[in-house]
């Protein structure tokens, strides 16, 4: 109804400039066209955008999930060996060590002896050889002579490391790396969701284009620069990040 | 002629008009701008909350190894202490009982305890050395002064978690704000020029200022 009053008095009224700006419906379309595309274009670019983002969001967040099973998994396991090495096998080894060198000095001071105490300390030499006899069965550390240090003791390193390369696939776990693709794919979905912000602006062009009719050619080439820096922005970060 | 009241009426309806877009326009900016803080503070607190978890496990394995090493150690000398206390008892037995076997036994040991205490200290310096891995080693050679580091730094995950958590509960409350703002912008599109358009255009635009204002303190 307002649209018959201003069609029928538009060359009279000095409301004509008014009317022209406002009537919804009375621009056959002029521009509205225009205005519906840009707007419709935002949307999906944007809704393109969000997904995008929140799929690439969810690959950071799976990988420092498995970065922190993996650092569980990967401690356990050390536990596990180092706990092996030193609870289990050490105990008996150094039992064996100790056998050893009271055997060696037992022998040493039964050639200085003789008579009862000869005796007596190679009767106890041979009690310290029959625990070695008996221990040495079950103690590979004390017994690998790949163990063995030249001042006589034990390499505990080198025993464990053999111990942990019996699960190479357990000493190759890298809890950093997966984080560090995490913070990558977190750099990623950032970078491309802030592609929204252009892409919000071509709407903000767009519907501004609608009662702004003078300014509405402007307006909506803003917008398409802005949508088209929006998508551009979305795909280069695709494609380079 | 047109009456001067119907221009009035026009003009006000173009000025409704251009409120509803700008305000359509600001709430989709604002959207995404919402959008952005709240994905980034999503993401910060759920890698820090991660990140304190993963050192937390960390350091358990640390204490708990370190811990083992050290033990060890203690354990290896106390072994060799034992060998020492058992033969001066031999010798001291062997004075008390006139009985030169047990002297000379008790003699043996304590040279025995002389290399066994040597041997155990250097099988004790082989602990965390090499061929082990780097990761095993650290674990083995922790200090105490690198595990309060990495309390303190599992204490400041936890507190960024919990910043980055408010942000995005401000961003959500942003959110939020803005979708009340937008059915606002839809009710007064639909009631028009008027006093209930007016009303929820003005409230739409309050809600829009909270929501920017929320847009502010979840980035900042």
């Amino acid at each position: 109804m307002t649209g018959e009053i201003i069609e029928t008095t538009a060359v009279e009224s000095p409301a004509v400039a008014v009317a022209e700006i406002v009537i919804p419906g009375r621009e056959g379309g002029h521009g509205h066209g225009g205005v519906a595309t840009l707007l419709t274009a935002a949307a999906v670019v944007a809704a393109i955008i969000g997904f995008r983002a929140a799929v690439i969001s969810g690959s950071a967040s799976d990988s420092w999930q498995s970065a922190l099973r993996t650092e569980v998994k990967r401690s356990a396991a050390a536990m596990e060996d180092v706990n092996s090495l030193y609870q289990t096998e050490l105990p008996i080894a150094v039992r064996i060590l100790q056998a050893r060198a009271v055997q060696s000095e037992l022998l040493a001071a039964a050639q200085q002896a003789s008579g009862p105490t000869r005796a007596a300390l190679v009767t106890e030499a041979d009690v310290q050889g029959q625990l070695i006899t008996a221990l040495s069965s079950s103690s590979e550390l004390a017994t690998n002579s790949s163990y063995a240090l030249d001042s006589g003791g034990l390499d505990l390193g080198k025993a464990l490391a053999d111990l942990r390369a019996q699960s190479p696939d357990l000493l190759a776990l890298d809890p950093d790396g997966l984080e560090s693709t995490g913070d990558e794919l977190a750099n990623k979905a950032q970078l491309t969701i802030l592609a929204l912000i252009p892409t919000s602006l071509a709407a903000l062009f767009g519907v501004l284009a609608q009662p702004v009719r003078s300014r509405r050619r402007l307006l909506l080439g803003l917008g398409t620069v802005a949508l088209a820096g929006g998508a551009v922005m979305a795909v280069a970060v695709e494609v380079l990040a | 002629m047109i009456a001067p009241d119907s221009a009035a009426s026009l003009s006000a309806e173009r000025r409704f008009d251009l409120v509803a877009a700008v305000l359509i326009g600001v709430i989709a900016v604002l959207a995404a701008v919402l959008s952005v803080a709240q994905m980034s503070s999503s993401q910060a607190a759920n890698r820090a909350d991660l990140e304190a978890a993963r050192l937390a496990a960390d350091l358990s394995a640390r204490i708990a190894v370190s811990g083992q090493a050290t033990d060890s150690a203690l354990g290896l000398q106390q072994t060799a202490l034992m060998l020492a206390i058992d033969a001066t008892a031999r010798e001291e037995a062997g004075v008390q009982y006139s009985d030169p076997a047990s002297l000379a036994i008790g003699g043996a040991e304590q040279s025995a305890y002389d290399k066994l205490k040597a041997i155990l200290a250097y099988t004790s310096d082989t602990t965390g050395g090499k061929p082990v891995d780097a990761y095993t080693a650290g674990l083995l050679n922790a200090t105490t002064q690198q595990l309060v580091a990495e309390v303190q730094e599992q204490n400041h995950q936890v507190d960024l978690a919990n910043a980055a958590t408010s942000s995005e509960q401000r961003a959500v409350l942003g959110l939020s704000f803005l979708a009340l703002a937008g059915v606002l912008t839809g009710l007064a599109a639909v009631l028009r020029e008027g006093r209930g358009g007016r009303i929820a255009l003005s409230a739409a635009g309050i809600m829009s200022a909270a929501a920017g204002l929320m847009a502010v303190l979840a980035l900042v």
